[in-house]
């Protein structure tokens, strides 16, 4: 995916960028005054990615701030009123998921309760905008600076997390896990379009803010070189952070499988009032024959309470987006030595991460309004601050009770469709619209040769027919995957449950779908009707357009 | 004589033993997890730490009927496992035939918990009474939750960042101006070259309008 797709892609968004010294919207307009929907486009969706990103921020921030404690509060159930027992639903469930879902998230049982406001998260989203500002505030130039740190930090946090890692007792299963290929899940193509999305979001193609950066480079700016060595570093980034994901996997799966041999253990010397030293940890599964030959009738009493105890379940017992970060996550950090300082590390580099990322979203809305002449007579300060008040007031609407839900919406459904059509029609419009020959001209003009063989195959071939491939794939599975279904968390089970989506959650992932990818086809629409109310001046407004833009 | 008292030893003992049983109506059981607890500094279980028990247990009724003088032998063991598990019982001291009630030395037990604990230097969870559920130390809740305090200290150094960020050039520019425009009063004449130079050097310092290319189109185009 990578060399197919990514670094193809990406080298076309930065000479696009470069050429054109404008943001997504004003550099599709000059490519093509029909295709400046698709800059609109991009910033549609970065408008989304924007609005509800800064959430995790905020989960990061709130999860911080609870590290500097002496128990980490998800490590504990906390104590019922009576004080016989550790409440309720924090048994059902474990403290970690107790304490993500009710103390950081405070849950509605579904989409379509809503309640208040999370206070703390309420404070915690706020500053994650405020140091947002902090960091744009002075344009690209603070935000260069800034990027230094931001990128760098999470490299050396994850270089102490790798030598923890690998320390920790059990680690070695869960890399074992991950470089055992399944065979399953590779013939899925559900895998392949994740892999797909998982470039596009990782390389940050298709929202405009590579577009956006590369503006602001000089003409002749190299950024060929830099296109292949930032896509491989990103690449060698993501499995080097995958073997410390997993790692910490292992651990993690380890822990809890010995935990539950030790239940079942003491479960065993309890009923059979067997001395404690017989059974240990490694002999349980004979013990267990044994018990289960000699004393039938009790031992069949035992066996609702006797638990499954296996560590392949364990690993593969995957939790993903949010709720790796921070569910399973908090869950291994919370058995480490030392974990207020494990935990405060760990948030700290996320914080980093999100950052950077918030930094690129906001940067690929800001550049294509201030191309517009209305925004560019405002202070570049307080328009920076106008948007980011408008993100965080709209923002508030996640901190509700059900805002986890809405946020998953978003999260599912509010960029990845966009992507691949954004990136799709990108493709297409430069190889064949905009003509393959004149963007060689361009690059050799920027750079002073024109790109090799690799590339003009990829652009013009190989690229748009695997996203012709995955946006067809991606529609077929959207109409036969049935009525859309999100996880509930109930209270009284202390488990997600799947739960359809209620008409207006429906209607708005549709919205939200249709949203970002009309604007191409209506912008393109407006461009034909504006041109045939003024028929003479066409070719003057061709040239104007690219100066005005 | 010597019958008498000898059916009457038998008798007693008898009647105790039928006192003690496991699921008697007025007896609890009692698991201990030595090794769990202490690991390698585990002790043996012996009888000498059965008569440990049974003293404090005695103890603990003393502590909660004052005025009974509840003595070892009315603690009555029965059901030992080696597990190391048992059942006991506790009769009056006033009549060995007569077990206390149920809810006496279940009181008497809560008292004195944390003093029989130490006293085999085991907690809550290793020294199991079943039926009797521990009552949980209260939890601490500081007045300022601690998340506040360090949302507070970020919040306020990020504030003050933005503060120092915005007013900065502004201060700066106003010295500035200051000291141009003594300079200005002598070089009135190449005020234009400089406001040009000024504005080129402003476009591409700022780095947020990347018109500058575009304008170097408009004159070669035209």
């Amino acid at each position: 995916m990578l060399f197919l797709e990514g670094v193809p892609l990406f080298y076309l968004e930065l000479a696009i960028g470069q050429k054109m010294s404008l943001g997504s919207i004003g550099a599709w307009t000059a490519i093509s005054p029909y295709l400046g929907g698709v800059g609109l486009a991009s910033v549609v969706t970065s408008l989304y990615l924007c609005l509800y990103y800064n959430i995790i921020n905020a989960w990061s921030f709130w999860y911080l701030f609870h590290s500097f404690q002496s128990v980490l509060p998800w490590a504990e159930c906390p104590i019922n009123s009576n004080r016989t027992g550790p409440t309720e639903e924090c048994e059902k469930a474990t403290p970690t998921q107790y304490f993500f879902y009710r103390e950081t998230l405070n849950i509605a049982p579904s989409i379509e309760e809503n309640g208040g406001i999370h206070g703390g998260q309420a404070l915690c989203l706020l500053l994650a905008w405020v140091i947002t500002y902090l960091f744009i505030v002075r344009g690209v130039k603070s935000t260069g600076k800034v990027v230094y740190f931001t990128a760098t930090f999470p490299y050396a946090v994850l270089l102490i997390y790798l030598v923890r890692g690998i320390t920790l007792h059990g680690a070695i299963n869960g890399v074992k896990f991950m470089f055992t290929p399944n065979m399953e899940h590779l013939a899925d193509p559900n895998t392949w379009i994740n892999a797909a999305t998982q470039i596009f979001f990782s390389l940050g193609l298709g929202f405009g803010s590579l577009i956006a950066f590369a503006s602001y480079n000089h003409y002749n700016n190299n950024f060929e070189r830099q296109a292949i060595v930032v896509s491989l570093i990103n690449s060698g980034t993501s499995i080097f952070a995958s073997i410390v994901t997993f790692s910490i996997y292992g651990f993690k799966a380890t822990v809890n499988y010995e935990s539950c041999l030790e239940r079942t253990r003491v479960l065993l010397l309890n009923t059979f009032n067997i001395a404690e030293d017989n059974i240990n940890i490694d002999n349980v599964f004979e013990w267990i024959e044994k018990l289960n030959t000699t004393y039938p009738e009790q031992f069949a009493k035992l066996n609702n309470k006797l638990e499954e105890c296996d560590l392949e379940t364990e690993l593969s017992s995957a939790v993903e987006g949010a709720g790796l970060a921070f569910i399973v996550y908090s869950e291994a950090i919370k058995n480490m030595p030392l974990p207020q300082l494990w935990s405060v590390l760990y948030f700290l580099m996320l914080l980093m991460l999100g950052m950077g990322s918030m930094l690129g979203n906001v940067t690929a809305i800001i550049t294509p309004l201030r191309d517009f002449k209305v925004m560019s007579h405002m202070s570049s300060e307080l328009f920076n601050g106008l948007v980011c008040v408008f993100c965080l007031l709209l923002g508030l609407g996640f901190t509700t009770t059900s805002g986890n839900y809405w946020f998953t919406i978003f999260n599912d459904y509010g960029a990845t469709f966009s992507l691949l059509f954004i990136v799709l029609i990108e493709v297409i419009t430069v190889s064949y619209i905009y003509g393959l020959k004149r963007f060689e001209k361009d690059i050799e003009d920027m750079l002073g040769h024109r790109p090799n063989w690799y590339w003009k195959i990829m652009w013009s071939i190989t690229s748009p027919l695997l996203l012709i491939f995955l946006f067809i794939i991606y529609i077929v599975k959207y109409i036969n995957g049935g009525t859309p279904t999100y996880q509930a968390w109930n209270k009284e089970l202390g488990t997600s449950v799947v739960t359809e989506y209620p008409v207006f959650g429906q209607l708005f992932i549709g919205l939200l779908l249709v949203s970002s990818i009309s604007c191409v086809p209506l912008t393109a629409l407006y461009v034909f009707c504006k041109k045939r109310k003024l028929g003479n001046h066409e070719k003057r407004e061709h040239t104007v357009s690219t100066v005005s833009a | 004589m010597l019958e008498k008292i000898l059916l009457l030893f038998c008798l007693s003992s008898a009647l105790a033993e039928n006192l003690c049983r496991p699921d008697a109506s007025n007896g609890y059981k009692v698991r201990l997890s030595i090794k769990r607890a202490l690991g390698d500094e585990a002790y043996v279980w012996n009888q000498d730490e059965m008569f440990l028990f049974r003293a404090t247990l005695a103890f603990a009724m003393r502590n909660h009927l004052s005025g009974q003088d509840f003595q070892v032998s009315n603690i009555l063991v029965c059901d030992e496992t080696p597990r190391v598990s048992f059942w006991f019982i506790v009769t009056s001291p006033l009549d060995a035939t007569r077990p206390v009630g149920k809810e006496d030395v279940e009181e008497a037990i809560r008292k004195s918990r944390s003093r029989i604990n130490s006293a085999f230097l085991l907690t809550d969870q290793t020294l199991e009474f079943i039926g009797i559920i521990p009552t949980l130390a209260a939890p601490v809740s500081p007045d300022t939750p601690p998340w506040l305090i360090v949302f507070g200290v970020v919040m306020g150094s990020v504030g003050a960042g933005i503060i120092v960020l915005l007013v900065y050039p502004v201060v700066h520019k106003r010295l500035k101006k200051d000291e141009e425009e003594e300079e200005l009063e002598e070089e009135e004449g190449e005020e234009e070259t400089r406001r040009v130079k000024t504005m080129e050097n402003g476009a591409a310092g700022d780095g947020a309008h990347n018109l500058s290319f575009t304008d170097d189109e408009r004159f070669t185009q035209m």
